[in-house]
């Protein structure tokens, strides 16, 4: 299962980094990681820095991914988020946290969902 | 970038200019608000961004830091929504303004981008007389209120967008105007009226007395001979508000969020009846930032105390002060407050636990101790504070079957507005109104008795044994009677029916 559904993530994000590009993100860095969070997908849009969540849906799973989001999943986003800013020295931009959500059909096929600004601090 | 918008809040009955600063920095999105804000400004929040999306703007990016200054008076409740609302807008430059300086703003959003209207406008309208702006924005439903303060132009907004483009410049409104001279003359319409009460004369009688001098009442009888019923009849012969007291009690009614729904002003005497499980808090106003309580809620009217001795004593005894002064102060630890309560008490209680002592021989079933230990609960110092004491007898069986008869609220009334206006007269220049509230120098200088009065005064002292403040108390509602009567002079009629109005000295 592990292996799975590490390369179930894999393809989504490669999946989700071809689609936003498609939507004129500019992708600069995948699957960052800090002490407490990883983010997968970090992107210029526009005069945004935006930080991605990937999320894969495949019907199966008990929870919404709507939901799957919470306080905790945001903290320790935000925590990467700001180790980013800081190793990078980047200062003085406005930063953006969105959340991408992949359901995944039969094979092959997926229907992806972008959220802009899915959450603040 | 920095924007500043004026607005205001409330400690108490006044209210204090604030300001709200909105920064927005660049970084990870979010926002904190600073200035002691209490729950309801935190979550302001929430409704905020929702209001901004659904308004048609962007909820602008960047981290914003509200401050409310002064930093250090607590802020509460969720009348900054629309300030904060507008200033992030103005802060991300999706608006532009020239107007911001010389309006004040203030209103609760709704998730849907509509206005909301707030609590205690009329005191914030008030107090910006003070400080010389002269513009406010207001939620539509409160605009009304607002207008009662003439010098302020009133600018009513139903929606975040509509308040943004008259900022803007774009929308022009209108300043709302009220006519308070229509608002006062609204026939009014009680629906009760003395008229509908049968028998009962003398209390009637008695009632008018009390309304027309100001005089706390008692009355004590048994359960169903119609206390109640003509307690809640009293508002119908009261004289009608002034413009000045309306004011007052309107501002009260609007801090603690009774007025919505109805029309700007308050113009009908307030009756205030809470149930006798009321606590103290409840009756003299509290919390941890005092709000104003029943006494002060029946301000320029009626506070009536159904079955009197159930009430807790503490409760009771916290009466005393607001009886003498007039208003009442709380302290907290976080501030004191002081709230006016110029109310007319009226008390109702049965004469015994059972409530049939004063029917027919052996009806009643409660033993000496039981009826002590009732009366008990009422100290002397309540007592003495209660000008008017009066006995309800059940009415007789003629009496319950006949129609009811006797004078229309209207023209007691009349007779009461009459003698309000010879006591205003008389009272010209001092800090008191009514009888009721002279000080035994006063009563001295205003009593004046004929020859047979004083002689009927005396015996009454004598057979009745009056203490010395019995004897105050009955010269007091003598002047009342006389002043119903249009006479200078108190005569030995007037003095004899003030003596019939002390039932508990009669003992």
């Amino acid at each position: 299962m592990g292996m799975e559904s590490y390369e179930l993530g894999q393809s989504g994000e490669d999946l989700a980094a071809s689609y936003l590009t498609k939507q004129g993100y500019h992708i600069i860095e995948r699957n960052f990681r800090s002490r407490r969070g990883e983010i997968d997908l970090i992107a210029y849009d526009c005069d945004f820095l935006v930080f991605i969540e990937v999320k894969n849906y495949s019907g199966r799973s008990f929870s919404s991914p709507y939901v799957s989001i919470d306080q905790n999943k945001r903290a320790s986003l935000i925590h990467a988020a700001k180790t980013y800013l800081l190793r990078k020295k980047i200062k003085n931009i406005n930063c953006r946290f969105d959340a991408l959500i992949i359901f995944r059909r039969q094979q092959g096929l997926a229907i992806v969902d972008l959220y802009k600004n899915a959450f603040t601090l | 970038m920095l924007v500043k918008i004026n607005s205001a809040a409330l400690l108490g009955l006044e209210a204090y200019e604030i300001e709200i600063e909105v920064d927005a920095s660049r970084g990870l999105p979010g926002q904190t608000i600073v200035g002691l804000p209490d729950a309801a400004v935190k979550e302001s929040r929430d409704r905020v961004k929702a209001a901004i999306e659904n308004s048609g703007f962007e909820f602008p990016a960047g981290y914003f830091t509200i401050n409310l200054a002064p930093a250090d008076t607590k802020k509460e409740g969720p009348l900054y929504d629309l300030p904060i609302a507008l200033g992030k807008l103005l802060v991300a430059e999706q608006i532009t303004s020239q107007k911001l300086a010389d309006h004040v703003v203030l209103g609760e959003l709704s998730l849907d981008g509509t206005v909301r209207p707030i609590n205690g406008i009329l005191s914030i309208c008030l107090s910006m007389l003070k400080t010389g702006k002269r513009k406010i924005i207001v939620p539509k439903e409160n605009a009304d209120e607002a207008a009662l303060v003439e010098e302020i132009e009133v600018i009513p907004v139903t929606s975040l967008r509509e308040s943004a483009e008259y900022l803007g410049g774009s929308r022009e409104i209108k300043p709302h105007k009220v006519d308070i001279d229509s608002l006062f003359k609204v026939q009014d319409d009680f629906g009760i009226d003395f008229g509908d009460v049968k028998g009962q004369g003398h209390v009637k009688r008695a009632l008018e007395v009390a309304a027309a001098g100001g005089h706390n009442v008692l009355l004590v009888g048994s359960p169903g001979s119609g206390k109640t019923m003509l307690a809640r009849r009293l508002p119908t012969i009261f004289p009608p508000l002034l413009l000045a007291e309306a004011l007052e009690v309107t501002r009260l009614y609007s801090i603690v969020g009774l007025l919505s729904g109805k029309a700007g002003l308050v113009t009908r005497r307030p009756m205030r009846s809470p149930h006798h499980t009321t606590s103290d808090v409840g009756i003299i106003g509290g919390g941890r930032i005092p709000r104003p309580g029943e006494v002060s809620l029946a301000h320029h009217g009626i506070l009536f105390l159904d079955e009197f001795p159930e009430f807790d004593r503490k409760v009771l005894e916290v009466l005393r002060q607001p009886l003498e002064d007039g208003q009442v102060t709380i302290s907290r630890a976080h501030s004191s407050l002081t709230y006016p309560a110029q109310f007319m008490l009226v008390a109702a209680m049965n004469p015994c636990p059972c409530g049939k002592l004063y029917d027919r021989k052996g009806a009643c079933s409660c033993s000496p101790l039981q009826i002590q230990s009732y009366w008990k609960k009422l100290s002397g110092p309540l007592l003495d504070r209660i000008d008017i004491q009066l006995e309800v007898p059940r009415l007789k069986q003629d009496e319950l079957m006949k129609m009811p008869q006797g004078e229309s609220s209207q023209v007691i009334r009349e007779r009461v507005i009459k003698a309000r206006g010879t006591q205003a007269d008389r009272f010209k220049g001092s800090n008191i109104f009514c009888n009721a509230k002279m000080s035994s120098r006063q009563i001295r200088q205003c009593c004046i008795l004929d020859s047979e009065a004083q002689g009927l005064l005396k015996e009454a002292i004598v057979h009745l044994n009056l203490s010395a403040r019995a004897y105050d108390k009955i010269l007091k509602v003598s002047r009342t009677i006389a002043d119903l009567d249009q006479a200078e002079i108190i005569t030995a009629s007037h003095i004899a029916e003030a003596t019939q109005y002390r039932f508990l000295d009669r003992g």
